[in-house]
């Protein structure tokens, strides 16, 4: 790890103001990703700005029937509260399904947006990596392929999206708060993550200076949902393939459908082009799996991943079939 | 003169009596210690898998916080290579030359002030390399192969005859990856220097050894080095060979004139200290229409590196797993730029098992007969190359009880014929035959004006209760109560002992304690029976017991006298034997010497849509010859078992095809069970005392995880009728 | 930089402290307490659990300054005098421990499952323990101890 100066911000403004007049400076949350990474050499900041201790931990309900999470709730406060695990159990479900619970206990909520890629190339820095080096290349790209994206990659970045809870925000429609010096403004999550394109160091709509303060969920469409999250261990393992989902089914007809997939893209995947496959059509395996294939159709694959398309696919069907037969899951 | 033979303490379930230090977090283990003015060192390794040096710079990292030096192949001595072990050839001395021969070989390292300044410095050492083009895979046609490395391979009648008459024939090829053995504790080498005289603390599963080598290595005499490794945060084989990175710590406190310390990172650990060699194995089998094995063929190529030597006979356990006419087993090893390969629990026997068994099924269900049959059928009831009588063997009793325990008779004989919900659910078996080891061994036992004793030995504990059942042991041979034992273990100025490695130390070293013993009391004796102050004055030693902290006439345990009152009234301080054990010859015996047998039962669930497998449980069933301690005993097979399992369907160290870099050193990345992977499992021991060994003890360190693979593989068929023979077993080859 | 922690009860300082060092280096290298154990330093394995404010955390992911003003407990601040915390009784009883690297980590999860949950199931004790790897035991063991502990307390 290099030196660096560590300053622990006491409010909001001075964490703002010392971001912005330091040219290469990062907040620290719960350091679950930034100290691991800080030790590998891949994120060298000159001065980091501990923000643990700020006052954005509150769980609020709004009017309309949304909830307002702070970024520095805790992973595991997020999991446990009882607005988030009646309304909107496709979140509790991702949290509790990522890391472990030692993890979880640290980790935020807005270091989970954050959170940066397990690449095992963009991990070493003798590998060529356009994330961490920009123009340095893709070591990934005829190596060792098995836990990269399918969707929206790029020649310069096959990487994929390490986090459980991103999916299930990106869902359900949730606004980031951001903060600067400069003023507030708000962010779709599905806008917060940028693909790779030719600049995959771009990794999200956060300028430098900005400070994620909160994330909004609207009122849920239904409280149906469900986050399957496909590992090779049971538990602690990054996703193969994971679907975050909300299904809403009248009279036999889809009537709401939020769905997204994780483990498979460079960002959170909203999968739109199942939304628009699903909704109207009847509520059955049949229509579950053009939706799947629908969502899939413009995937692209190396050697060791391949098999992620059709898992998406069967990973997609088996939970839409799961929330429309588990009476238990509404 | 003989022990008291009732005495509950030998078998017994006792608790491990280091377990206090180890839950309180107060045991040694070798990162944890810290000596007065130490250093501290981090490596450099390379990034390339082939080539040279160009240039190394070393200028920025020495200027530095804190660094006092930096070693590379400019100012490292020429150092010899250590010696040839009973284990095999030491690896090669480090930073000699500029040739880079793996990723990761160590190419310098750093000594600062503190850990956190050497690894900071570490990385401001400049390289520069001109890469050669590595060879990184079996098929590579420039790679070198070394045929029959340990004359192992085996021929009996005429295999080819044998398939020619089978009526059914099985022939297929498996493939196992590299893992790499990851013990918790990171591996860790604390040196330090007082003139000619050295002292390290290394996390090795041998101190004797390491002590050999470093005093050749450096030129100084074995008694001047001092090798401690009292506890050990595991090692399943990483700990059996001095590694680069032990040579380098103490070359470092010898260049700085003050104690160094080498934690290796996790990272490390994957290219330093040796992993389990990946293979391709082709088995043919041959059998005719009432189930009798005819002919069995085993071929396996593993992966070596290249100036380096590796212990992996992965087909040689399959030319006496089975009763069969015609045989041959041959093993090949292919140099390649890969870090060296080292013996990971059960080495040979995990990958060549997996392979064997896996055929039996397959020949099980060409043959249309349950696979248990099959291996009663054609079980070894003498052992099949030497056809002397076992000195031991219980594996009919470990397939009828575990069987039984399992349910095995309710298995239904098609695949894919059961299910739940969406999970279907399949059950499969393995036997295993497991080698007899052994390895010479000292001991002392000493008895103290306490009265109590203590056993003494540069043998360590890995984790296995070798202090516990040491203690048991000594206990119950002095008629001792176990509080009053206490054992010094894994410090090489104490009486040899081999590697904690093989599954053989429990038989050899409680050989040599119980020998120590026997001399020790025959010592006590003398004492007594000339001492006219003595209850036992005059006794004939048949008439003697040790119990009760002491000597007691048999059948009259009021007459007698305690160590401590034997000791005090010849004014000694303590009284010591030395003990020892050899291996036994089979030829003197006519017998086979028989390791431990075990057999599995494994029942899987695999996903129907996603094909995730999950092992739902295990039943294991071991003939472990005498058991020492039933809880110390079993927690060895059960960690074997997951052991197993992880093998089966998680583990696989991934080597960049292109780089030769292992690319997911990591926890996060390499996948070892954790506990929400467990199944129920159930674990048996059968069996008697083995008639070959003083104790009757066969070991059971590794017995645990061999067939386990193969049980999965086989359970994982009968769930889904899709035969896997690349392990690990993902879900990508069942979707 | 100097460190303020309140460390197993004992106000604790650290003087000419590096902002890169984690926490467990500190209570490690400058604390003399070498229970939490370094098995990966990558937040992988859980060998260095302690309490963090009375929550579990990896402590080779908490940048000293973190812990600043905070309260710790480690492994070696959970029995009472000679008196081994139920938990730590019930592994070594239950045979939960072997090479013993991983159990400094295992013993204080443990602990706080069942501060938690004081009657876990079998499911919420293997997902809440996780995080702490283990090459030896085949966790089976550890299983038990938990299990043994929860009704010991």
């Amino acid at each position: 790890m290099r030196t660096f100066s560590y300053v622990r911000a006491p409010d909001v403004e001075t964490a703002l103001r010392t971001i912005a007049t330091e040219p290469n400076a990062k907040f620290l949350g719960g350091g679950t990703n930034l100290v691991d990474l800080m030790r590998e050499n891949i994120e060298r900041p000159d001065v980091v700005v501990d923000i643990s201790r700020l006052p954005l931990t509150g769980i609020d309900e709004l009017p309309g029937g949304g909830v307002r999470i702070g970024a520095l709730v805790r992973n595991s406060s997020l999991a446990a509260h009882p607005l988030v695990r009646t309304r909107y159990p496709v979140v509790s479900q991702a949290v509790l399904g990522g890391a472990s619970a030692q993890l979880r206990n640290m980790a935020t909520v807005g270091g989970n947006l954050l959170q940066r890629t397990r690449c095992l190339y963009f991990y070493d820095e003798a590998s060529a990596c356009n994330k961490r080096e920009p123009g340095s290349g893709c070591s990934a790209l005829g190596g060792f392929t098995r836990n990269h994206g399918v969707l929206g990659v790029s020649d310069h970045c096959i990487a994929a999206h390490p986090s459980d809870l991103c999916v299930a925000l990106a869902a359900l429609d949730a606004e980031v708060e951001v903060e600067s010096t400069r003023g507030t403004r708000r962010i779709p999550l599905t806008e917060f993550h940028h693909l790779p394109g030719s600049t995959p160091h771009v990794e999200t709509a956060l300028a430098p200076d900005e400070l994620v303060t909160s994330v909004e969920l609207p009122a849920p469409v239904t409280t149906r949902s469900r986050y399957r999250k496909v590992r090779d261990r049971a538990s602690y393992a990054f996703a193969l393939v994971s679907v975050a989902a909300a299904l809403e089914v009248r009279d036999d007809t889809v009537t709401a459908a939020r769905l997204a997939l994780g483990g498979v893209a460079p960002k959170p995947w909203r999968a739109t082009e199942a939304e628009r496959v699903l909704l109207g059509a009847p509520a059955t395996e049949e229509s579950f799996r053009s939706a799947a294939e629908a969502e899939l159709a413009s995937a692209t694959s190396q050697d060791g991943n391949d098999f992620k398309i059709e898992l998406a696919r069967r990973t997609i069907v088996a939970t839409l079939r799961d929330l429309l037969t588990d009476r238990s899951a509404a | 003169m003989s022990t008291a033979e009732d005495l509950p303490v030998l078998g017994a379930p006792v608790d491990r009596v280091d377990g206090p230090l180890k839950v309180t977090g107060q045991a040694p283990y070798p990162s944890d210690v810290d000596l007065p003015g130490q250093a501290h060192a981090a490596l450099v390794q390379s990034t390339i898998a082939a080539g040279r040096i160009t240039d190394l710079d070393t200028t920025e990292a020495e200027k530095a916080p804190g660094v006092l030096a930096v070693l590379t192949h400019h100012t490292v001595p020429r150092l010899p290579r250590g010696p040839m072990t009973s284990l095999g050839v030491s690896p090669p001395a480090p930073l000699q030359d500029d040739r880079i021969r793996h990723h990761g070989q160590h190419v310098a390292l750093v000594v600062a002030e503190s850990r956190e300044q050497a690894t900071a410095a570490a990385r401001l050492v400049r390289v520069e390399y001109a890469p050669a083009d590595p060879v990184l895979d079996f098929d590579d046609p420039r790679a070198v192969s070394v045929d029959d490395p340990w004359g192992l391979d085996s021929h009996r009648g005429d295999v080819d005859a044998g398939l020619a008459s089978a009526d059914v024939t099985v022939d297929a090829v498996y493939t196992t990856p590299d893992n790499t053995n990851n013990p918790l504790g990171l591996f860790s080498t604390l040196a330090a220097w007082e003139g000619e005289r050295l002292t390290v603390y290394d996390a090795t599963q041998w101190p004797a050894m390491v002590r050999e080598t470093l005093a050749e290595v450096f030129g100084v005499p074995e008694v001047s080095v001092r090798v401690l490794s009292p506890f050990l945060g595991g090692g399943f084989g990483a700990g059996l060979r001095a590694w680069p990175h032990v040579i380098l710590a103490v070359q470092a406190a010898r260049d700085v004139g003050r104690p160094v310390k080498l934690v290796l990172t996790r990272p490390q650990m994957f290219t330093s200290v040796g992993h389990r060699p990946k293979g391709v194995q082709r088995v043919r089998l041959g059998a005719t229409a009432d189930a009798t094995l005819v002919a069995i063929e085993h071929h396996s190529t593993s992966l070596l590196a290249v100036e380096d030597d590796d212990y992996e006979p992965f087909a040689a356990g399959s030319a006496v797993a089975y009763a069969c006419p015609h045989v041959v087993t041959a093993d090949r090893q292919v140099r390649a730029n890969v870090p060296a390969p080292v013996s990971m629990r059960a080495p040979a026997h995990a990958q060549g098992n997996f392979a064997l068994e896996s055929a039996m099924d397959e020949l099980a269900c060409a043959l249309d007969v349950d696979p248990l049959e099959l291996r009663l059928r054609n079980h070894a009831d003498v052992h099949p190359a030497l056809g002397l009588p076992w000195s031991s063997n219980a594996l009919r009793e470990c397939y009828a009880v575990g069987a039984e325990r399992f349910g095995w008779s309710r298995r239904p004989a098609r695949p894919r014929s059961r299910r739940d919900g969406h999970w279907l659910v399949g059950q499969g078996m393995a036997g295993v035959s497991y080698p007899w080891y052994q390895a010479p061994s000292l001991a002392r036992v000493t008895v103290t004006a306490d009265g109590g004793a203590t056993v003494a030995s540069s043998g360590m504990d890995i984790g296995t209760g070798t202090y516990t059942v040491l203690t048991q042991l000594c206990a119950h041979l002095l008629g001792l109560p176990l509080e009053q034992v206490r054992s010094d273990l894994g410090d090489s100025d104490l009486p040899e002992a081999p590697q904690a490695g093989g599954s053989g130390l429990t038989s050899a070293l409680g050989s040599a304690v119980a020998d120590a013993c026997e001399r020790l009391l025959g010592a006590l004796l003398e004492l007594v029976r000339d001492d006219p102050e003595s209850p036992l004055h005059g006794s004939d030693p048949e008439d003697v017991v040790a119990a009760g902290g002491g000597l007691r006439r048999r059948g009259d345990p009021g007459r007698g006298e305690t160590y401590a009152a034997i000791l005090a009234r010849h004014g000694r301080p303590q009284l010591g034997a030395d003990g020892a054990s050899t291996p036994a010859q089979p030829t003197e015996l006519g017998m086979a010497l028989a390791g431990a047998f075990g057999a599995h039962f494994a029942e899987v669930r695999v996903d129907e849509d996603l094909g995730l497998v999950r092992v739902s449980r295990v039943t294991t069933v071991i003939d472990g010859g005498r058991i020492l301690n039933e809880k110390t005993a079993r927690s060895q097979v059960i960690g074997g078992v997951i052991g197993g399992i992880g093998m089966a369907v998680f583990e696989d160290t991934i080597t960049d095809p292109t780089t030769g870099r292992i690319a997911n050193a990591t926890f996060g990345d390499y996948l070892v069970p954790v506990h929400a992977d467990v199944p129920d499992l159930d674990v048996t021991f059968v069996g008697e005392p083995d008639r070959a060994s003083a104790l009757g003890v066969k070991g059971v360190g590794e017995v645990g995880l061999v067939g386990v693979a193969a049980a999965i593989a086989n359970a994982v068929h009968h769930a889904t009728g899709v035969r896997v023979r690349s392990l690990p077993i993902t879900l990508d080859a069942l979707l | 930089m100097r460190l303020n922690v309140t460390v197993n009860g004992e106000r604790r300082q650290a003087d000419d402290v590096w902002e890169g060092e984690s926490l467990l280096y500190v209570l490690r290298e400058r604390l003399g307490l070498p229970g939490s154990k370094n098995a990966c330093e990558q937040g992988e394995c859980g060998s260095c659990t302690v309490y963090l404010d009375d929550v579990p955390a990896c402590s080779c992911l908490v940048a000293a300054g973190q812990a600043e003003g905070r309260e710790v407990r480690t492994v070696e601040g959970l029995a009472e005098g000679e008196a081994l915390d139920p938990v730590q009784q019930s592994f070594v009883d239950a045979g939960a421990v072997q090479c013993g690297f991983c159990t400094p980590g295992l013993v204080v999860a443990a602990h706080d499952l069942l501060d938690r949950v004081p009657d876990p199931s079998d499911e919420e004790i293997r997902e809440a323990l996780a995080g702490n790897l283990c090459r030896c035991t085949g966790y089976e063991k550890i299983l038990d101890a938990v299990r043994t502990a929860a009704g010991a307390r």
